[in-house]
């Protein structure tokens, strides 16, 4: 494989890999979050921002961990015919069929972006006692979709490499 | 085009791709996504985006990374150690009794954690290398487990009955409610199934030795302390959630704090435990929400192309079948398609078809989580493809092929089936506890 695909594909890991180590953390974040709802409703008066900041914090878990995710070999395959494939030929497919995988992150960028777009603009607020602000949960879910396509793209390589009988690293 | 060959070129082409072996997310995202923007245009290429904007305010599934969480604390610190050796000496004396134990172990595991995976860890890590130690039979004791595990989505609490709530938009503390007795009850079957066939065929599961049955009483009375924990963490997390001190989410959320705090006290949280749990949590949430993701978008394309109609008319219209008809047809199919289907993905996409049907024809829409849940379990253990099969192959001991695994799961598919039969026959088995405890 050219140089510039072997940087790319080492680039693109290496960020999605400390982006990912660092979102692994966030578990704690959302739990504290709904810890304190759960006690502030109790004891005291319920906080309004709690329940949306969670879900906030949801999205951006696994959207952002996406990546990491598929570094990880979290993601399952239907494996009736791929199991019993050598390792080549399953690298064949997925040259393949990663087109596929990248088609569809390419049109959720697509949307991803649109919205945003729209919510900086206009300065969409949600529909809820807090009314936050909407730009920065979507600026953060595109930013992880662009993450997850960036990686797709790096598999695609690795997968090519494989194919062809070099495989990175 | 009509809309229903759309919809059924859309199914094949999901099946087609998935068969390559590609992410389940990708390749039914990519169908979905696809087929939107052709269908709709530019309007239509937005659907997986809004697919994620609706995803985020499914704010009950925040329970699944909490669930996911407190699984792995569970099974990486190994705290449910000394639970399994509290069923061992009690149950070990009877013939196939560590393999009962191992499903009294896999209840009170169901009742801490909404997921099958923690289950699976545990039962895989502890029960099944000492119960092949003692000379079980080894597709038995697979069976046993998977079969066990799966009780984990029918006891509460249960993250498949928190999506089917949210899909059939009914509250999910009688859900929970209405899964107790089903869930008893098939605990119970698969307790006399290995009973039976134990006392048939004694070498499938010999009783300890006299040598391991010697403990003094005093010892057998301090094992049952190890009770304690799991009572408390129901309590912390259904039992608040029932008494609705929590919300729902906030319970699970205790649930995993508490979980953390009962691995700290007992000396077991260290860095290697907390790391594996941290990045397991995220690879298993991510693969869960990314297929949810991707087939919420598949669900939107089929809501706009009129499926749910297309559904009834063939049911209810052109086979002209009575409303029980209807809903064994459904389980059937359920069955089926859970066989080659991602099981999230179908609960997601399938699902949103069948409710409005099942409430139209006047059944309970409880009731019908409860068998929609047993059908789950199924679909779970069912080659080729079920998440539980996926973790019994990336568990087991080298010892264990492939063909055992497969093997194993025949005669508890079958008891499960007899349990969704009952509890189709008794409504009552699941509503009444729903019933009595919110005074209906």
């Amino acid at each position: 494989m050219p140089n510039w695909v072997k940087s790319y594909v080492r680039r693109v890991e290496r960020l999605n890999w400390l982006i990912g180590r660092a979102t692994i953390y966030m578990i704690f974040a959302m739990m504290g979050v709904l810890f304190y709802s759960s006690v502030s409703k109790t004891f005291f008066v319920p906080a309004l921002w709690t329940l949306e900041f969670a879900q906030f914090l949801m999205a951006a878990y696994f959207l952002l961990g996406g990546a990491y995710s598929i570094q990880l070999n979290g993601h399952v395959r239907m494996d009736l015919l791929y199991g019993r494939w050598s390792e080549r030929t399953q690298s064949k497919w997925d040259v393949f069929t990663s087109l596929f995988l990248v088609g569809y992150l390419v049109l959720l960028l697509y949307g991803s972006l649109s919205s945003t777009y729209y919510a900086l603009e206009y300065g969409e607020r949600s529909y809820s006692s807090w009314r936050p602000y909407m730009w920065p949960v979507k600026v953060t879910m595109t930013f992880g979709i662009v993450l997850m396509l960036l990686q797709a793209i790096a598999q695609f390589f690795k997968d090519l490499a494989a194919a062809r009988g070099e495989p990175l690293s | 085009m009509s809309y229903d060959m759309i919809a059924l070129v859309m199914f094949l082409g999901m099946m087609g791709l998935l068969l390559t072996g590609q992410r389940v997310f990708g390749a039914i995202g990519f169908v979905a996504a696809m087929a939107a923007f052709l269908l709709w245009g530019d309007g239509g290429a937005e659907l997986a985006f809004s697919a994620a904007m609706k995803l985020m305010k499914w704010y009950p599934l925040m329970t699944l990374p909490m669930f996911i969480y407190m699984g792995y604390i569970m099974s990486e610190s190994r705290i449910a150690d000394d639970l399994y050796e509290m069923f061992h000496v009690w149950m070990g004396p009877v013939h196939g009794g560590l393999a009962i134990g191992t499903i009294g172990l896999m209840v009170i595991i169901s009742a801490m954690n909404g997921l099958s995976v923690a289950g699976m860890a545990i039962g895989a890590t502890i029960a099944l290398p000492e119960l092949l130690r003692r000379n079980y039979d080894k597709v038995m004791v697979t069976g046993v487990i998977q079969a066990g595990s799966s009780l984990g989505i029918l006891v509460p609490p249960s993250v498949v009955l928190v999506l089917y709530g949210m899909i059939a938009r009914q509250p999910v503390g009688q859900l929970w409610l209405a899964g107790v007795f089903p869930g008893l009850m098939m605990a119970g079957l698969f307790v006399l199934y290995i009973a039976v066939r134990c006392r048939l065929q004694p070498k499938l599961g010999p009783p300890l030795s006299e040598a391991e049955r010697n403990i003094p009483w005093s010892r057998k009375f301090a094992l049952l302390r190890a009770g304690i924990l799991p009572l408390l963490i129901f309590f912390s997390m259904t039992g608040l959630f029932l008494m609705g001190v929590t919300s729902l989410v906030e319970s699970s959320a205790v649930g995993a704090a508490t979980a953390t705090l009962a691995a700290l006290v007992k000396g077991r949280l260290n860095k290697q435990v907390m790391e594996e749990t941290l990045r397991k949590t995220l690879s298993v949430t991510c693969m869960f929400m990314w297929i949810i993701l991707a087939a919420l978008c598949f669900g939107a394309v089929f809501d706009g192309l009129g499926a749910v109609k297309s559904i009834e008319s063939l049911f209810v219209g052109r086979l002209g079948l009575s409303p029980w008809e209807i809903l064994i047809m459904m389980q059937i199919s359920y069955i089926v398609m859970g066989m080659f289907l991602d099981d999230t993905a179908m609960l997601v996409i399938v699902a949103p078809l069948y409710v409005p049907l099942v409430g139209a024809l006047g059944f309970d829409l409880i009731w019908y989580g409860v068998l929609y849940t047993i059908t789950c379990q199924i679909a779970y253990m069912t080659p080729p493809f079920g998440y539980n099969l996926f973790l019994m192959r990336a568990m087991a001991p080298p010892e264990i092929s492939l063909g055992d695994i497969y093997r194993s799961i025949i005669p508890f598919v079958l008891v499960m089936c007899l349990g969704l039969g009952i509890t189709m026959a008794f409504p009552d088995l699941a509503l009444w506890l729903p019933n009595w405890h919110y005074g209906k």
